[in-house]
C-alpha cells in the first residue's frame, strides 16, 4: 500500500474550487448580514449568534474528539485526525468573528442594561456575575484556553510527522486529559455566558453538557461530510473503507442520543417542578407556534436519525450517511436557533430572513477557510503507532 | 485480535506463556479440586454471621415497624435511601464492564467480566431490599406493580418512584439473564471435569445440555450479543431514574437538572472502586496474577480517573449554579452543605471523591496495587457519603426554620447497613467458591492459541 497520503494535485484543484465558492457564497450572505445589521441591528445579532454558535460548535466539538481519540485511541480516529486539526486551526477566526458579539452585549443581552438591572432585585444579585467587563474577561479567557489547546495539538502532530518520535505521541496523550478538563469548563461557562443568560433570570445545571452534546453532534456530522469527499478522491480513497464510515455513523448515532438525553433530562425535570425561575424558559417554546419548532426538533433531530442509523447499511453507504450528516447540521441550526430566537419573541414565532442568512454567512467563510487548512498537511498521521491498525481495518 | 496490534509501552492483557489447558486448569481447579484456602472459611463465616444479624434486624423491622429507625419528619429518607443509591450503583460497573466493553470490542474486558456481573446482581440484591422494607409494610409490595385489583387503586405512574420499580426490576431480571447465559459454557466444563457424582450432575443440569457444537457457539454469540445490546441503554436508564427520585421533585439540593448524568457517572465511578476492592484480594488469594494484570488495574484506575472527573464537575456546576441562580434556598443549601452542621460530611467527600483520586493521573499511583486498593476503597466511602449529603443535608433544612431537624441514625440503620455488607460479601464467598469467578472460555478466546492463521494465498 502507498505511503504517500500527501494531498493529490487533483485533490488539491477540487478543495480550492470548493474553498472558493464557499467563499463567494458566505461572503456574498455576510454582506447581506452587514447590510441587515443596519436595517435591524437587535436582529442582526440574534440571528449572528445563531450562526457563530454552530460554527463555534463545529470547531470545539472537533477539538474535544480530536483529544477524546488521543486518550481512549482506535482506527476510527487516526482517518479524521487532519480534519479535526484543520477545524482547530481555525480558533483564531472564531475570535475574530467574534467581534460583532462582543460589541453588541448591550443590544444582545438584558442584564447588560443597567436600567433594567437596576429595577429588578434578582438582576441585582446577578451582576456580580452577569457584567459588561467580566464577561469580556472570561470571552478572552476562554478563546486563549482554546487557542492554547489547538495550537498544542497541532504543534504536537506536526513534530510526529517531521520524526516520527514516539515523544510526540507521548505529549499528544499527555495533553488530552487534562486538555479535555480545560475544554469542559471553558465551553460550560461560554454556554452559561452566550446563551443561557440571555434569560438571565433562568439556569439550569445541565446546560454546560448539553451544549457540548450538540456540539459533538456538530463536529462529528461535519467531519463525516468531509471524510466522504475526501474518500472519493486520491489519495484518501486507498485509505478510508465502509468499517471506518461505520465506526463514524456509530459515533454519531452515539452522540445524538447523547444529546438527546441531556435535552430529556432537563425538559423533564424542569416541567415536573413547575418552578417560577425555571419553567417559563419552557412556556416560551411551549406556546405560540414555538411548540412546533419543539417538535420537529424531537422528530428531525432525534428520532429520524435514530431509526435510521440504527441500520448497518446506511451507515457503512457514503451517500446516505452523508445525507444524515447534512440534515444532522441543519437540525443543529435549529436547535440553537429555538435556544435563542423565543427569548426575543415571547409571543409569537417569528423567523426573520437574516436567521438563515447568518448560518450561511459565517458557515460559508468559514468552510472555505477550512479548507486552506486542510490542504496544508499530509491527511493521514504516517507515524502514528496505530497507523497500520487503521490501514488494515478491514 | 489480541497483543499483536497493542503499541508496546502498556503491560500485556494476560501473562504470556498461557494455554487452552492451563488457564482452564487454572480457573476450574479454584472451584473443583482445590483446598478451600482458609481464608474463605474465616471470611464466609464472618459475612455469614452479619446476615444473620440483617435477618435479625429485619424480623424487628417487620414487628415493630420503621419506628426503630432514625427517619423522621423532616428527614423521611435516611440510610435506607442512602444505601439503596450506593449499592444499586455499585452494580453499574458490572453492566458496563458485560455489556458496553462487550460493544466496544474491548476485550481486556475478558478477564473480569464474569465476577462483576455476579457483584452487580449480588449488589441489586441489597439495593432492592432498601425501598421495599422502608415500605412499612413489606408484605404488601406488590401493591407498587399496577395490576387490576379490586380496590381500583392504582401507582401514581407521575411518582418516579414507580418508574423506580420498574427500572430496577427489569435492571436485575436483564443482568441475571446476562450472567447465566454468559456462564453456560464454563458449566459445561465444569460438568466435564468434575469427578463427583452429584456437582457432574447440578452442573449438568445447569449447563442445560450445552455440548460447544458449531450451531451452539453461533447461537450463543447472537444471544450475548442481543442481551448485550439491552443491557446497554440500562446501565444508563435505571440510575437515571433513580436520580429522578431526587430531580423531579422541587427541594433544593434535590432539584438540579444535571442528576441524570451526573448519577449515571457516580455509578460507574463507585462500580468501578468495588470491582477493584474486590479484584485485588481475590488475584492475590487464588493466585490469578496472570489472567487479573496491572493492565487490568491500570485500566479501571483509569475508569475511575474519569468518572471521577465527571462527578468532580457535577459538584462544581452544582456549587455554581445555586450561587448563580440567585434563588436564597438555592444559594443556602450549598452554603449550609459546606459550613452547617454536616460540613465534615462534605469535605470528607470532597476530599474521597475529588482531591485523593487526583493521584491516579500519575502511572507510578497506578501501577502499585496497595495504592490502588487503598483509593478503591476512599472512593466506595466517598461515593456513600455522597449520597449520604445529598438525601439528608436536602431534607435537614425545610423551607421553614421551625421545621428544622438533624438526621440521627439509630442502632438498628446501623445494623442493617451492615448486614447487608454480609450478605453482598456471603454471595460473593458462594459465587467464588462454586462457580468459576474468570469466565474461561472467553480468556481462551483472547489466548494467542486462538488466533487463525490464514493460508497464504
Amino acid at each position: 500500500m502507498s505511503r504517500d497520503f500527501d494531498v493529490s494535485p487533483e485533490l488539491a484543484r477540487d478543495i480550492g474550487r470548493l474553498s472558493s465558492r464557499a467563499r463567494i457564497v458566505g461572503g456574498a450572505a455576510l454582506m447581506l448580514c452587514v447590510f441587515g445589521a443596519f436595517v435591524s441591528p437587535d436582529q442582526f445579532l440574534r440571528s449572528y449568534l445563531v450562526g457563530y454558535m454552530l460554527v463555534l460548535g463545529v470547531v470545539l466539538g472537533s477539538l474535544a474528539i480530536l483529544m477524546l481519540h488521543q486518550l481512549t485511541g482506535g482506527a476510527w480516529g487516526l482517518v479524521i485526525r487532519r480534519i479535526l486539526e484543520a477545524a482547530v486551526r481555525t480558533v483564531p477566526l472564531m475570535a475574530l468573528l467574534f467581534l460583532p458579539l462582543a460589541l453588541g452585549v448591550g443590544r444582545l443581552y438584558k442584564w447588560a442594561d443597567p436600567a433594567l438591572v437596576s429595577g429588578d432585585p434578582l438582576l441585582r444579585i446577578k451582576s456580580a456575575y452577569l457584567n459588561v467587563p467580566f464577561f469580556m474577561g472570561r470571552a478572552v479567557l476562554y478563546f486563549a484556553a482554546w487557542y492554547l489547546l489547538a495550537s498544542l495539538m497541532n504543534k504536537y502532530s506536526a513534530e510526529q510527522d517531521a520524526a516520527g518520535a514516539n515523544p510526540a505521541a507521548e505529549k499528544l496523550q499527555k495533553l488530552a486529559g487534562p486538555g479535555l478538563l480545560v475544554y469542559g469548563g471553558t465551553v460550560t461557562f461560554a454556554a452559561i455566558d452566550w446563551i443561557m443568560s440571555l434569560d438571565p433570570h433562568w439556569f439550569s445545571t445541565i446546560f454546560g453538557i448539553l451544549v457540548m452534546g450538540g456540539q459533538a453532534v456538530s463536529a462529528l456530522a461535519f467531519v463525516i461530510v468531509i471524510t466522504v469527499f475526501l474518500a472519493r478522491r486520491k489519495p484518501m480513497c486507498d485509505v478510508i473503507t465502509p468499517a471506518h464510515l461505520h465506526d463514524l455513523g456509530k459515533l454519531m448515532f452515539a452522540f445524538v442520543m447523547l444529546w438527546a438525553y441531556f435535552s430529556f433530562s432537563q425538559l423533564l425535570i424542569i416541567w415536573s417542578a413547575n418552578l417560577p425561575e425555571e419553567i417559563p424558559w419552557y412556556l416560551r417554546r411551549f406556546n405560540h407556534g414555538w411548540q412546533w419548532v419543539g417538535l420537529a426538533i424531537i422528530v428531525f433531530h432525534f428520532a429520524l436519525p435514530f431509526v435510521l442509523l440504527l441500520s448497518r447499511d446506511i451507515k457503512r453507504d457514503n451517500r446516505r450517511l452523508t445525507s444524515i450528516a447534512l440534515w444532522l447540521l441543519v437540525m443543529r441550526c435549529v436547535d440553537l436557533f429555538f435556544l435563542v430566537a423565543p427569548e426575543f419573541s415571547k409571543d409569537s414565532f417569528a423567523f426573520h430572513w437574516l436567521d438563515p442568512m447568518a448560518p450561511i454567512g459565517l458557515g460559508g467563510v468559514w468552510l472555505s477557510s477550512f479548507l486552506l487548512q486542510l490542504k496544508k498537511r499530509a491527511l493521514m498521521p504516517v507515524h502514528d503507532p496505530h497507523l497500520e491498525e487503521a490501514l488494515t481495518r478491514p | 485480535m489480541s497483543g499483536s496490534s497493542t503499541p508496546p509501552i502498556q503491560p500485556p492483557v494476560l501473562d504470556p506463556g498461557q494455554t487452552f489447558g492451563s488457564v482452564t486448569d487454572k480457573i476450574s481447579s479454584i472451584v473443583l479440586t482445590k483446598r478451600t484456602p482458609l481464608v474463605w472459611l474465616v471470611g464466609f463465616g464472618i459475612a455469614f454471621s452479619l446476615t444473620m444479624l440483617l435477618l435479625y434486624s429485619i424480623g424487628y423491622l417487620v414487628v415493630k415497624g420503621i419506628g426503630i429507625w432514625g427517619v423522621n419528619v423532616p428527614i423521611g429518607w435516611g440510610f435506607d435511601i442512602v444505601n439503596f443509591v450506593w449499592w444499586i450503583g455499585i452494580g453499574h460497573a458490572g453492566t458496563l464492564i458485560s455489556a458496553i466493553l462487550l460493544l466496544l470490542r474491548q476485550t481486556w474486558r475478558n478477564s473480569i467480566n464474569r465476577f462483576a456481573e455476579a457483584m452487580t446482581l449480588f449488589a441489586v440484591a441489597c439495593a432492592g431490599l432498601y425501598p421495599v422494607l422502608h415500605l412499612g409494610r413489606p408484605w404488601l409490595m406488590y401493591w407498587l406493580f399496577p395490576y387490576p385489583n379490586t380496590m381500583g387503586l392504582w401507582p401514581q405512574f407521575r411518582s418516579p418512584l414507580v418508574w423506580d420499580v420498574f427500572a430496577v426490576s427489569t435492571y436485575a431480571s436483564v443482568s441475571l439473564l446476562f450472567w447465566f447465559v454468559g456462564l453456560i459454557p464454563d458449566l459445561a466444563t465444569l460438568r466435564d471435569r468434575s469427578k463427583k457424582r452429584f456437582s457432574r450432575f447440578t452442573y449438568g443440569i445447569l449447563a442445560m445440555g450445552w455440548r460447544g457444537s458449531a450451531r451452539h457457539w453461533q447461537v450463543y454469540e447472537t444471544c450475548s450479543l442481543l442481551l448485550a445490546g439491552l443491557a446497554t441503554p440500562l446501565v444508563v436508564s435505571v440510575h437515571t431514574v433513580v436520580s429522578f427520585d431526587f430531580a423531579v421533585g422541587l427541594i433544593p439540593g434535590w432539584h438540579t437538572t444535571i442528576f441524570p448524568p451526573y448519577f449515571v457517572a457516580g455509578a460507574i465511578y463507585s462500580g468501578f472502586a468495588m470491582v477493584m476492592t474486590l479484584a485485588i484480594p481475590l488475584r492475590k488469594i487464588y493466585g490469578l496474577e496472570g489472567l487479573i494484570t496491572m493492565r487490568h488495574l491500570q485500566n479501571m484506575a483509569k475508569v475511575m480517573l474519569a468518572t471521577g472527573l465527571i462527578v468532580a464537575y457535577g459538584y462544581m456546576v452544582e456549587a455554581f449554579m445555586a450561587w448563580y441562580s440567585g434563588n436564597p434556598y438555592e444559594r443556602y443549601m450549598i452554603w449550609n452543605r459546606m459550613t452547617g452542621p454536616y460540613a465534615m460530611g462534605y469535605w470528607a467527600l470532597i476530599f474521597c471523591n475529588v482531591i485523593a483520586p487526583q493521584t491516579l493521573w500519575f502511572s507510578k499511583v497506578r501501577n502499585s496495587v496497595p495504592v490502588l486498593f487503598a483509593m478503591s476503597i476512599i472512593v466506595n466511602i466517598g461515593m456513600w457519603l455522597e449520597r449520604f449529603i445529598i438525601v439528608v443535608t436536602s431534607l435537614h433544612r425545610d423551607f421553614l426554620p421551625s421545621s428544622w431537624g438533624m438526621y440521627h441514625p439509630t442502632a438498628w440503620d446501623w445494623s442493617t447497613f451492615l448486614g447487608t455488607i454480609g450478605l453482598f460479601a456471603a454471595l460473593l464467598f458462594l459465587f467464588v467458591r462454586f462457580l468459576p469467578m474468570i469466565s474461561i472460555f472467553e480468556i481462551r478466546q483472547i489466548l494467542p492459541q486462538a488466533e487463525v492463521t490464514e493460508p497464504p494465498k
